[in-house]
């Protein structure tokens, strides 16, 4: 569904490239985490998954984005509108305004694409109770909560059923409660085993809760690739800049006192965590 | 400003029901007519008949009243004075000091506070029972371009967050030690840390809102539907065509009324 | 053609409301500290220097139809639309010959455009309002009526009582803003480097 062959992307006027030599192939229905340090290109693959690098950043990229089918450099942003879904940190900026109700917000795409309207309730309010807003539809966009909005723009963007769906960092402005409702919502959309997702996070317990795979990025570089539990363990997470969940923590800390045994598979989830101390 | 839509005050009444196109048109051709046809009180009579049992249906008279005379006020002094009392020549009706009070200047002042009450309650009346969404969306169907649509429907919604940024800035910045009170000087100095950060901060906010509309499909050219369903009625297309000619008629008469002394 | 649908994209249609919307909160900020400007058209100044005439005449038409709409005043706002869409303008076509990247090409733009400003007005005023605003201003119309003064030409000089000042400050703290701003922002305007 997505491959990536020696991607690498350069801003304007930077003098280092943000993503450098980048290879992947992620398979249609495979929920995809990309980790990864500040800086270290989550971002800048999330744009270019979507498009907007280099259609809208403009710079320098060389190699082949290809998602769906549709080669990312040929094609052009309203091309690209409906195959590729983006949602980013910021909800009050994912929301157009243009619409006063959290009905009409989620149809502004539906809208543009020219769905016809019997087919737009339908969509919308399945895609309203999915993210479970059906109780909110008449309410003003502004005047949810921040992980209501964020519920909203994911809502506003699966409405127009894309082939793949892009997160980048869809919590980090979020309070625990919206951070958590939204990493709900994300679960169930995992748990359906059709979307294809690419969700850039800086939050590993929710990633180790379900991820199929995870890759981490470090400088613009892919430095690692595998099963959650895996790399989540991984001792070198942290040359990465990236703290291991609390979970790795307490079992290396039980690991180092002796209290465990060395070499046990270390635990990534709540679940994996009550099986290591068992 | 009360709540999403603007100014649209929600009540349950035929006029609300109306097409915004018909309010529209009948609002701007109430306004024409009062304003076109000559005489002193002309404006008055058309805010009787026509703008006043319209409010007094769709249950907005209060409103329309009330914020009418704020707007209104201001301007009926100012005129009373500027044309009132500095009228060039004419009649005096009475001596106040070293000013007199001139016949002509205060019916040219009770005209101008006429048309400008006309023009403000007949804004407001269409305002008050119209929401925004559906105006655009009717203007649209018209042949405007959507993205004028989103500009302005937008707009009315990221404004209230503005004003909160705004004075979020003006305590932060006081709280700081910020002096925004005594002289000219000082106030002025203010000004720079209070404006620049609100800059600022904003210019991020414009590239994401932009990835988000096309996210969105904003930019895909061909036919665009719409959720929000206006009902129109045969009636309501030929009232419009007939205030429409009523409109031109008026403008057509007033002309020949202009035309006709400089032909003769 | 080709120029002006660049104009037109969606980063500009997306910095429209922003700039409306900021057009208000610093006229806000300007009452706050009872200053006697109103420095309500930075966001359309700005708009006109990054994205061209032609959007900055729309950002200044659209706001004050706007401001009449979340005021519910009509008499300030939508008749005075055109003298908005002037100085959007005006900001365009300053921008395009460099006046923003040096600071007393600005503010010598910004004067130009108040004066230009006052001279659209003052008929706009004078034959819709019967000569007058409505505000404290009035007291300068009379007292240029008072010696003799036509009507017209005094509102005209009402006018240019505050608009050039206004609008050169304006124009001075885009100027400023254009400055402050990191390279990689104002790339993505239509008219980057008009201002750079």
């Amino acid at each position: 569904m997505i491959r990536l062959d020696r991607v690498s992307y350069s801003y304007p006027r930077a003098t280092s490239p943000a993503l450098n030599d980048l290879s992947v192939d992620i398979p249609a229905g495979q929920f995809c985490a990309v980790i990864g340090a500040n800086g270290a290109g989550k971002s800048t693959l999330c744009s270019a998954l979507a498009g907007f690098v280099p259609h809208f950043y403009r710079g320098r990229l060389t190699g082949t984005v290809e998602v769906a089918g549709i080669d990312i450099a040929a094609s052009s942003l309203a091309e690209l509108a409906g195959t590729v879904g983006l949602v980013f940190s910021n909800p009050f900026n994912q929301i157009t305004g243009a619409r006063f109700s959290v009905r009409d917000e989620v149809a502004f795409g539906l809208e543009n694409m020219g769905v016809p309207r019997a087919e737009m309730e339908t969509r919308i309010d399945y895609i309203l109770q999915f993210a479970g807003l059906a109780g909110l539809a008449e309410r003003p966009p502004f005047a949810l909560s921040g992980g209501q909005q964020q519920r909203l723009a994911i809502a506003s963007v699966l409405v127009m059923r894309p082939r793949v769906l892009v997160l980048d960092e869809p919590t980090s402005q979020l309070d625990p409660v919206g951070s958590r409702e939204v990493f709900t919502v994300l679960r169930d959309l995992a748990a359906t085993d059709e979307a294809t997702v690419v969700l850039a996070e800086q939050k590993l317990e929710w990633v180790a809760a379900f991820a199929d795979r995870v890759l981490v990025l470090h400088e613009g570089r892919l430095v690692a690739d595998g099963l959650p539990g895996d790399i989540l363990a991984s001792p070198d997470l942290q040359r990465y800049g990236l703290e291991p969940t609390r979970y790795t923590r307490a079992a290396r800390a039980a690991q180092a006192a002796g209290l465990r045994p060395e070499g046990d598979t270390l635990p990534v989830t709540l679940e994996q965590a009550a099986e290591f101390f068992a | 400003m009360s709540g999403t839509y603007g100014l649209y005050v929600v009540r349950q009444t035929g006029i609300h029901r109306l097409h915004p196109l018909t309010k529209l048109v009948y609002v701007l051709v109430c306004l024409l007519i009062g304003w076109l046809i000559p005489g002193v009180w002309s404006p008055y009579i058309v805010l009787l008949i026509g703008v006043v049992p319209v409010a007094l249906i769709a249950r907005v008279l209060p409103e329309v009243i009330k914020n009418t005379i704020k707007t209104a006020i201001p301007f009926a002094i100012s005129l009373i004075i500027v044309q009132g009392l500095f009228w060039t020549g004419g009649t005096i009706v009475r001596q106040l000091g070293p000013f007199s009070l001139k016949a002509e200047g205060l019916l040219f002042a009770i005209r101008g506070t006429g048309r400008i009450i006309l023009a403000v309650s007949g804004f407001l009346l269409l305002n008050y029972t119209t929401r925004s969404d559906e105006l655009m969306l009717a203007l649209s169907q018209k042949g405007l371009p959507n993205s004028i649509s989103y500009v302005v429907l937008s707009t009315l919604q990221v404004i209230p967050r503005f004003q909160r940024k705004a004075n979020t800035i003006l305590d932060a910045q006081r709280s700081r030690g910020l002096e925004t009170e005594g002289s000219y000087l000082i106030r002025m100095r203010a000004l720079m840390p209070l404006v620049v950060p609100l800059l600022l901060g904003s210019i991020v906010d414009i590239e994401e809102r932009a990835i988000a509309l096309e996210v969105r499909a904003f930019s895909r050219e061909g036919a665009k539907t719409s959720l929000l369903v206006l009902h129109d009625t045969r009636f309501q297309r030929a009232i419009r065509w007939l205030l429409m000619l009523g409109a031109m008629a008026v403008i057509g008469w007033r002309f020949y009324l202009w035309l006709a002394p400089r032909l003769a | 053609m080709e120029r002006l649908k660049r104009d037109f994209s969606t980063i500009s249609l997306a910095m429209i409301p922003i700039a409306i919307a900021i057009n208000i909160a610093v006229g806000q900020i300007v009452k706050a500290l009872r200053l006697p400007l109103y420095l309500d058209s930075i966001g359309t100044v700005f708009v006109g220097a990054v994205a061209g005439p032609w959007v900055g005449a729309l950002t200044g038409l659209l706001s004050n139809i706007i401001w009449a709409i979340i005021f519910g005043d009509v008499t300030n706002t939508v008749p005075y639309a055109p003298v908005a869409a002037a100085i959007g303008f005006l900001a365009g076509v300053f921008s395009k010959y460099g006046w923003f990247k040096v600071w007393w090409k600005a503010v010598l733009g910004g004067a130009i455009t108040g004066v230009v400003a006052s001279l659209l007005s003052a008929p706009i005023t004078f034959y819709l309002f019967g000569g007058v605003v409505g505000t404290g201003m009035d007291i300068i119309t009379a007292a240029f009526r008072s010696q003799g003064m036509s009507m017209l030409a005094a509102n005209f000089l009402q006018g240019l009582a505050t608009d050039p000042l206004d609008k050169a400050i304006s124009f001075l703290i885009v100027y400023l803003i254009l400055r402050a701003l990191p390279d990689r922002y104002i790339d993505r305007f239509s008219r980057a480097e008009d201002v750079r």
